[in-house]
């Protein structure tokens, strides 16, 4: 029995949804093609969250699940001559089974172990997609013309992208809030008295962790479409740990943090690096901050304070 | 009368430790069963062995007449088993009637619906209704469970065991930490429940236990000490001696 | 809002000249782009200083019109580097792009200004496809050189030189595939034998595997592609195992590039490399450049600084002859394809064949230890005329598979 929420937060996504409608009727076209990438990675950082906010575990392989669907979308359009829609399904069910795979091994582990074990998985993602440059161009990656004809404008393309993030967006927002949803934050908050009410706790983690992964795989895809070009650096560790932070600077747990904190972060590194050459230290400097003053993200502490005020 | 749980010499040992050693008992349905000793004397061990947190190095532990010494813990939880945490075990950070969704749902197949409302039915309702009724937390559903108080998480420990309806309730010390006030209502709470239910509980504290409970079942340095009514445990010389051994040992 | 480098002293007079001449309002809007953080951050630096360096000698002119240059740190990082050439082009209105170190960056950029159709120079980026088979028109090499294009003279040099087998060592990724790919082809097609590959991963601390199973491989030379810190380390491993001496060290121009050498004591002396630039030339042009350098930056200038340097007088010249106009890609990247580059710190006219990758005189050098006690690259032989086909027929050469670890054009 959800508890009837406050109206705010609802009014905070509806105005989200909005704002990221009105967009592109206000931005020129550099300011658009941001978003677009504010969008892809918003995706990311949700996928993230549903593990860590939601089953307490933080993994850092995501960036490689995301990664190897863009990987497989461009290879199925460039070097194998196929559609691009094709291309995405194709790269959606590559990262889910390769999530699948991760899922396996990991959700036996939990905290700092599990941490650990995604992120060596993603590294072994990312050792291989350097080393086998028959397939993957090696440390030049792939590119090419991966945009379908339909969506070559920014703004089409734009809207395409939000139309697919929103979508996937609410079927992983319905998820966290179903049945199953439910068990995934008694997995957070008591895995042994999960198992003594009957609760096969390794395999919700795996549903969850596929389901995750399979979100990050649609993220990845459109990040194909968008970027029309893919190398190690994708699948890196970087990658991961940029998703981790956009989830965190949102507020881990909150889901729509993710959009918060991927546009914080884009949108900074975008003004920062106009004006600085060490823009990487003084976002380094910000998140520290943030940690210090707002652990719980933004979202986060604006629920916080909304508590408080009641 | 057919046994619920029966322990055919059970034994665990960490390493060079035996933590049980060789024990065997029966409890036959609807009987409610104490199992006491002293610290060490490895109750929690034996109890972590029936629900399955540990698995017994030897012998088997049998349910209902089916052997279930392999099981995991969620496994022997859909066999009909269900238990109470000596420290509380609760989902801290969800509500009241969250904690009791997962109760219920953790033996129906909605637990895997992956869209939709978690809507109760009214047969699940009657359920957390009465079984928040019986652990008197009724009107505190849309707490948080980290804001209640100490007695009050120990009485919901209660209610999420019961919402369950198993056939089988592992109490491990449900009145640990708790006020004179406070242990008065577990009592009564344990006193309440069904006649069908098969209860065992183990417990430090003799003088609560002796007053709930059928049959007493008392350990010693993880062996069987000596198994008689609560009457009768009260007198025996050798249940005297652990006891106040360790206390003399302890002092 | 765009961190601007606006080169030099104010435009002066620009209403003053007549309005015919003004065939484009406003500065002519450069987009610079160079590793500024990440692993080449310091040859990045260099790309940008003398890049800058030129134009600033020109007072930040060109054909009248000032020159707005917008530097983008590309981060090392192909996404970044994609990312940084979108802002430069559809916000900062950039004209053109320059620079990018990093080949997997310049191929980034590359395939995006495909679709824009916006002249980029990438006078460092040295992947053989980008003038080959994967050629886009508007990308184009100015004073720079296809991978594969200066190790087959060397290789030539070598069998002048009687050498019979040699082994390479190289760093595991298409750079230095396609480099070792030009010396294995003609090294092997003149009768050569290559004995040995060897392939380490980037950043590699110990080569001593390596270098003792060479020691013992009985070859004429080594050869080794290396750059950066993996360069000084080869060398001065090759040297404390006692293999300096020993077996001829014939290298790739990183290796023994300023950048590298500058830091380094007598160890790299004697190796052999070959170069469309050497600063230890005695020619006059090449000479005052690089005393220039010295006066201005302390430090000879390394690759990255004269091939920005250079590149940034071609298109400028280009630029000269159409006004300075950049409204018409097609019709700047026609003329810089058309512009033969003279009196630039390479000492010799250079023109571009019809792909846009230089034709050049390729010197072979060695390095010694100059009159200052440093130690640079002097030519010692010099193979005119070399372009990145080198003496195969261009349709021919480009139906072979480009180099890869697995296609090294070796002939047995």
């Amino acid at each position: 029995m959800p508890r009837a929420g406050p109206s705010l937060p609802r009014l905070g996504v509806a105005l989200g949804v909005l704002l990221f409608a009105a967009l592109p009727l206000v931005l020129p076209t550099y300011q658009v093609s941001v978003a677009t990438r504010i969008l892809v990675f918003s995706l990311l950082a949700v996928s993230i969250d549903v593990l860590a906010g939601y089953t307490g575990r933080t993994p850092l392989g995501h960036g490689a699940i995301f990664g190897v669907s863009t990987y497989v979308t461009i290879y199925w359009v460039t070097v194998a001559g196929g559609s691009p829609w094709a291309g995405m399904a194709l790269g959606v069910l590559a990262a889910t089974g390769l999530a699948a795979v991760f899922a396996l091994l990991a959700v036996r582990t939990s905290g700092v172990y599990f941490l650990l074990l995604t992120l060596a998985l993603g590294m072994v993602v990312w050792g291989v997609c350097l080393r086998w440059s028959t397939v993957t161009g090696g440390e030049n990656g792939l590119r090419g013309s991966v945009r379908p004809a339909a969506l070559a404008s920014q703004v089409s393309f734009y809207y395409a992208v939000l139309a697919l993030v929103l979508a996937a967006t609410f079927l992983v927002w319905r998820l966290v809030r179903s049945p199953f949803g439910l068990t995934l934050r008694g997995i957070r908050d008591s895995e042994s008295r999960m198992r003594a009410l009957g609760y096969n706790v390794p395999l919700h983690l795996f549903i969850a962790f596929t389901l995750s992964g399979m979100a990050a795989g649609v993220a990845g895809a459109a990040y194909a479409l968008f970027n029309e070009f893919v190398s190690p650096t994708t699948v890196s560790l970087a990658q991961s740990v940029q998703g981790l932070l956009m989830a965190i600077v949102g507020g881990v747990g909150t889901l729509f943090g993710g959009f918060i904190g991927a546009a914080a972060i884009i949108v900074l590194e975008n003004t920062v690096s106009f004006y600085t050459e060490r823009w990487q230290t003084v976002m380094g400097l910000m998140f520290v901050l943030l940690m210090i003053f707002a652990p719980e993200g933004v979202i986060g502490r604006g629920l916080a304070l909304l508590r408080r005020r009641r | 009368m057919e046994d619920c749980l029966v322990l055919d010499d059970v034994g665990v040992r960490f390493g060079g430790l035996k933590a049980v050693d060789g024990v065997s008992l029966r409890v036959p349905a609807g009987q409610r069963r104490a199992i006491i000793g002293p610290n060490g004397a490895g109750k929690t061990t034996l109890f972590n062995a029936v629900t399955g947190v540990v698995r017994a190095t030897s012998g088997r532990v049998l349910l209902e007449g089916r052997d279930v010494t392999r099981l995991p813990v969620h496994a022997r939880a859909h066999r009909g088993m269900g238990r109470t945490f000596q420290i509380t075990n609760l989902f801290p950070r969800l509500t009241v009637i969250e904690n009791m969704h997962l109760a219920l749902r953790g033996l129906s197949p909605r637990r895997f619906a992956l869209l939709g409302e978690d809507r109760l039915d009214a047969a699940e309702r009657a359920r957390v209704e009465a079984a928040l009724g019986l652990s008197r937390l009724a009107g505190r559903l849309d707490r948080e469970v980290r804001e209640l108080s100490y007695g009050e998480q120990r009485q919901l420990e209660m209610a999420m065991a019961l919402a369950t309806e198993p056939r089988l309730l592992l109490l491990d010390e449900p009145a640990a930490g708790l006020s004179p006030v406070e242990r008065a209502i577990v009592s009564d709470i344990i006193r309440a429940l069904p006649r069908a239910m098969t209860v065992v509980l183990i417990e430090h504290d003799m003088d609560l236990v002796l007053s709930l409970v059928d049959w007493v079942t008392c350990l010693d340095n993880g062996r069987l000490l000596v198994e008689a009514a609560p009457d009768a445990i009260r007198g025996d010389a050798r249940v005297q001696e652990v006891y106040l051994g360790k206390a003399r040992h302890d002092a | 809002m765009l961190r601007r480098h606006l080169l030099g002293a104010a435009a002066i007079g620009t209403l003053a000249r007549p309005a015919l001449l003004r065939a484009q309002e406003g500065p002519i809007r450069i987009g610079l782009m160079a590793p500024l953080t990440g692993v080449v951050a310091s040859g990045g630096r260099e790309m940008v200083d003398d890049f800058n360096w030129y134009l600033s000698q020109r007072n930040n002119e060109i054909a009248g019109r000032k020159v707005e240059v917008m530097v983008e740190d590309d981060g090392s990082n192909p996404d970044t580097a994609l990312q940084k050439a979108r802002r430069l082009v559809e916000q900062g209105r950039a004209g053109l792009l320059f620079g990018n170190l990093l080949a997997n960056t310049g191929l980034a950029v590359a395939n995006y200004v495909k679709g824009t159709g916006t002249p980029y120079f990438i006078p460092i980026i040295a992947a053989d496809d980008l003038t080959q088979r994967g050629r886009i028109k508007n990308v184009v090499r100015v004073a720079g050189y296809s991978a594969s294009q200066t190790t087959r003279p060397l290789a030539d040099w070598a069998l002048k030189q009687g050498y019979r087998k040699i082994a390479t060592v190289s760093q595991d990724y298409a750079f230095g595939h396609e480099q070792c790919g030009g010396l294995a082809q003609t090294f092997t097609e003149g009768g050569g034998q290559i004995a040995a590959q060897f392939w380490h991963p980037i950043n590699t601390a110990d080569f001593s595997p390596y270098l003792g199973q060479l020691a013992n491989s009985g070859v004429d030379a080594i050869f080794t592609m290396q750059t950066g810190a993996d360069g000084t380390r080869f060398i001065q491993q090759y040297a404390s195992f006692g293999l300096k001496g020993q077996i001829p060290l014939l290298g790739s121009m990183n290796a023994t590039d300023q950048s590298v050498i500058r830091t380094m004591g007598p160890e790299v002396e004697g190796i052999v490399t070959a170069a469309h630039f050497a600063e230890g030339s005695d020619n006059p042009t090449v000479q005052a450049f690089v005393r220039g350098h010295v006066a201005r930056f302390g430090t000879i200038p390394s690759l990255y600084g004269f091939s920005m340097y250079s590149g940034a007088m071609w298109v400028a010249e280009a630029l000269e002859k159409i006004n300075g106009r950049t409204d018409d890609p097609n019709l700047l990247i026609d003329t810089v394809l058309k512009t033969d580059l003279v009196g630039s710190p390479l000492g010799r006219a250079v023109r571009l064949d019809d792909l846009g990758n230089p034709i050049y005189d390729i010197q072979i050098r060695k390095v010694v230890r100059n009159a200052e006690g440093k130690f640079w690259n002097a030519p010692m032989a010099s193979y005119p005329e070399v372009s990145q086909f080198w003496k195969y027929d261009q349709a021919t050469y480009l139906r072979q598979p480009p180099y890869s670890r697995n296609f090294q054009g070796i002939r047995r």
